[in-house]
């Protein structure tokens, strides 16, 4: 087994679990034993990074490190000052202020998330995009790729949020918006997004004034 | 044949304890990890054993399977990379499914790096037993997978490393179909005039193997000629090879040899190369052939275009080669006044060592210079500061010769796509490790040797041709190929949407998109694939299933260890 094996959903599944913080060790670069699997991991191992800052998590709590399996006294080195970082950083959610519910609603959406076609498409290909272009032959930098996956994430974020939080009690968007902490607007144009996909409804216990959106 | 156990069959796991002597009882408390073990679901058996590897240890083992119907079989030691081999073969003799062992590591990962802290070891060691008995519950039975070889090999380039791989392979019963793009066999030595270190004429030695192979009888030669298309993996290999770009025909191989060699930079019209009286060093080797040097005053610049920002790597055989020639010109005229001037000098070797020697004895002159002083051209003289004497000298120069280094061949990418294999980034082919298989590609049953490969002598050229044919021949002589059953497969045909990102992702080319009654689908091929896992940890649709690593298997694992 190679480090491209590890899954972002399977990183997830830890937190989830409850780690404090992962640890993801692989060949060094160019001297993968499996060719790019390290690059791969490295991939997605930003890309959950960003994932975990977004909902609200220290990203210093995934850590990926590059040595051989020669490196005893390497490994050593990364294993102490990842332990030592993650002992500072204190328990999953209390060092972030975040109470044991959110968190795994929070942590659930994020799974989600990486389960997700776009993100797993665009993780995988981010390689080849910096290579040798895409279908167009345009060739993006690591900047373009980051701020790709910015707008990605950050959409697909939100939309698997609201549809856990409309799973549990139709709201309004802009109560949404509230425990969100998005714009409304922008919740709003989620929610019709997710209306076309057939994923939310439009409750009919409608008051007059904001409508309530359920998930279907 | 092991017994493959039936899915609705209950579990009974059996967990062993590993003492080592001491080296695990005496730094943790293998009682408390093996009574933890039993309490562990499905866990049906428990036992310590001294030495879990020594005959009685395994014994024990077959013996638990067998009377309890053990049908997962956890030992808690040392590492798999001694000795996860015998406790599968145990199992195996026991009549249990090779693949429903699981390792548990307590002496590597624990006993020996948490000394003086065995409570804590201890608490440790049963994380890691929980774990693994996680995993196992979710382990599968799996069988090796044999693939038949075809006893054919398809040797690409027709040098001195390509003939001499043909004939080894050859001379051992194997068919060879070797593809050159010239229309002669011989590569690069049909254009050198002697050889070092052992001064032979290279011509006369090339000639000599031309005739070997193609008077070979299970050597086939097609000259003029590249190979145009590729399908297929280690052992099944159909390459479509095309001659004077109107041939086409299709030959089956097991494996393939790159053997593609290399050229010399050519740098056009630097430090005033004429073709006359500025030469480059394959033009000198023709005119020592010829004897007509037409000099007096010889001056050789070293390192033109090598270790330079934009070609930082040493092309190792231009040392030697100016050494030689050198040699030649003083032997012919000991009047000649031959300087070489050189950044530093890379004469490796007791032979090589012994004709720099020669060379200094029989009076070249050797003057060191720096990248950042490189020699100038003036008429009929070159300056350059030597770094010895701390000050620039004049040479008289009626001849100067280029010695430039040897670049990746034309055409490389082209292949390198065709065969999916990398080249480094001075495009020259990247072997699959630089110690542990410097021969061999990533992808099984493709070897490289060579100047393909990287700068290489004669003699080394022969010794990889040969290394490679080796590597090659386990397979072709076996005429089978058994490939640990620890591959990717597609879980479903049905979730498969056709998209083709595992098959871009997949570093051993082992995945093909095909067309199916149900649209276009992934194949995986088992015997290509090397468990590597970055189409599973890719798929979106969760179609694909790395086998004996599953993400049943990962997930269970990863809540074990924090269900503690
Ligand atoms: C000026 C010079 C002097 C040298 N002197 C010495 C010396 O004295 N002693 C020594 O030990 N070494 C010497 N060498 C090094 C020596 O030339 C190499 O070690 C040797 O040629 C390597 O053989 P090869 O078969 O790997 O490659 P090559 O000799 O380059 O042969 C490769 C063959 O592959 C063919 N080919 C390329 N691409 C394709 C393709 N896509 N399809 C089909 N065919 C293809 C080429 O046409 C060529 O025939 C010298 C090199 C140079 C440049």
């Amino acid at each position: 087994m190679c480090s491209g094996r590890v899954d972002p959903t399977i990183i997830l599944e830890a937190f989830l679990s409850k780690a404090d913080g992962v640890f993801v060790g692989a060949c060094r670069r160019g001297e993968c034993h499996y060719v790019t699997g390290n690059l791969q991991a490295e991939g997605k191992v930003n890309l959950t990074k960003k994932v975990l800052s977004y909902i609200g998590l220290h990203p210093e709590r995934l850590v990926m490190e590059w040595m051989s399996s020669g490196e005893g006294g390497r490994f050593v080195e990364c294993v102490t000052s990842f332990q030592e970082e993650i002992r500072k950083l204190g328990p999953l959610g209390k060092g972030e202020g975040i109470g044991t519910e959110e968190l795994q609603l929070k942590l659930t959406a994020a799974q989600r998330v990486m389960e997700g076609k776009k993100l797993r498409w665009v993780v995988s290909k981010r390689l080849e995009f910096k290579e040798k272009g895409n279908l167009y032959g345009e060739v993006f930098t690591e900047h373009e790729i980051s701020r790709l996956f910015d707008e990605v994430v950050m959409d697909e974020l939100t939309l698997q949020e609201i549809l856990l939080r409309l799973r549990m009690e139709p709201l309004s968007a802009k109560t949404l918006s509230g425990m969100i902490n998005i714009a409304p607007s922008r919740i709003l144009r989620h929610l019709a997004d997710m209306k076309r996909m057939g994923l939310v409804s439009v409750s009919t216990e409608d008051d007059g004034r904001s409508p309530v959106w359920k998930a279907v | 044949m092991a017994r493959l156990v039936d899915e609705m069959e209950e579990l009974r796991i059996g967990v062993f304890v590993c003492h080592c002597g001491t080296n695990i009882a005496g730094f943790l408390d293998p009682r408390e990890v093996a009574e933890y073990a039993g309490t562990l679901p499905d866990v049906v058996f428990v036992k310590e054993n001294l030495f879990s590897c020594s005959q009685s240890g395994v014994t024990e083992i077959q013996n638990a399977i067998k009377e309890n119907q053990l049908n997962r079989v956890v030992v808690a030691a040392c590492t798999p990379r001694t000795h996860e081999p015998t406790f599968r073969a145990a199992c195996e003799d026991a009549g249990l499914n090779p693949f429903f062992f699981e390792f548990v590591n307590i002496r590597e990962h624990c006993s020996w790096v948490h000394k003086g802290m065995a409570e804590e070891a201890t608490h440790k060691a049963k994380d890691l037993v929980r774990m693994g008995v996680a995993r196992a519950r979710y382990l599968e039975p799996r069988e090796p997978i044999v693939a038949d070889v075809e006893p054919a090999a398809l040797v690409i380039g027709g040098g001195v490393s390509g003939l001499t791989a043909a004939l080894s392979l050859a001379n051992r019963g194997i068919e060879v179909k070797l593809v050159e793009r010239e229309e002669e066999l011989g590569g690069m030595l049909r254009r050198i005039f002697r050889l070092y270190p052992s001064n032979i004429d290279a011509r006369e030695f090339i000639a000599r193997q031309v005739e070997a192979v193609e008077g070979h009888p299970r050597i086939e030669v097609f000259t003029c000629s590249t190979v145009e298309g590729l399908q297929g993996y280690i052992g099944n290999y159909r390459a479509t090879i095309s001659s004077q770009g109107v041939n086409k025909r299709e030959v089956h191989v097991g494996v393939i040899i790159v053997a593609t060699g290399a050229a010399q930079l050519d740098l056009g019209e630097v430090y005033g190369y004429d073709g006359k009286r500025v030469i480059t060093l394959i033009e000198l080797e023709e005119r020592l052939r010829n004897g007509e040097l037409g000099a007096k005053n010889v001056v050789m610049i070293k390192c033109v275009g090598a270790r330079v920002p934009e070609r930082l790597y040493c092309s190792r055989i231009c040392c030697m080669t100016s050494i030689k020639n050198a040699i030649l010109i003083k032997e012919k005229d000991p009047e000649a006044r031959v300087h070489i001037l050189y950044r530093d000098l890379m004469c490796y070797g007791v032979d090589n060592e012994a004709l720099l020697r020669k060379a200094k004895e029989s009076g070249v002159r050797f003057i060191n210079y720096s990248l950042e002083r490189p020699p100038i051209m003036e008429n009929g003289r070159v300056r350059v500061h030597s770094d010895i004497l701390g000050k620039e000298i004049g040479i008289n120069a009626d001849l100067v010769v280029l010695v430039t280094p040897m670049v990746s061949q034309d055409g490389v990418e082209e292949l390198s796509r065709l065969l999916k294999v990398p080249l480094d980034g001075d495009r020259f082919f990247l072997e699959a490790h630089v110690k542990l298989r410097p021969l061999d590609f990533a992808t099984d049953g493709i070897y490289v040797c060579g100047t393909a490969h990287w700068p290489a002598s004669v003699s080394e050229s022969i010794e990889q041709a040969l290394g490679a044919t080796a590597r090659a021949s386990t397979y072709l002589i076996n005429k089978r190929v058994t490939v640990e059953p620890i591959f990717s497969m597609l879980l479903d045909e049905d979730l498969c949407r056709g998209c083709g990102l595992c098959a871009s992702l997949c570093p051993y080319a082992a995945i093909e998109m095909v067309q199916t009654e149900k649209g276009i689908k992934a194949q995986m091929i088992a015997v290509a694939c090397k468990g590597c896992g970055t189409c599973g940890a890719s798929c979106y649709r969760r179609a694909i299933k790395m086998n004996h690593y599953t993400d049943e298997q990962l997930i269970a694992q990863v809540r074990a260890a924090f269900s503690g």
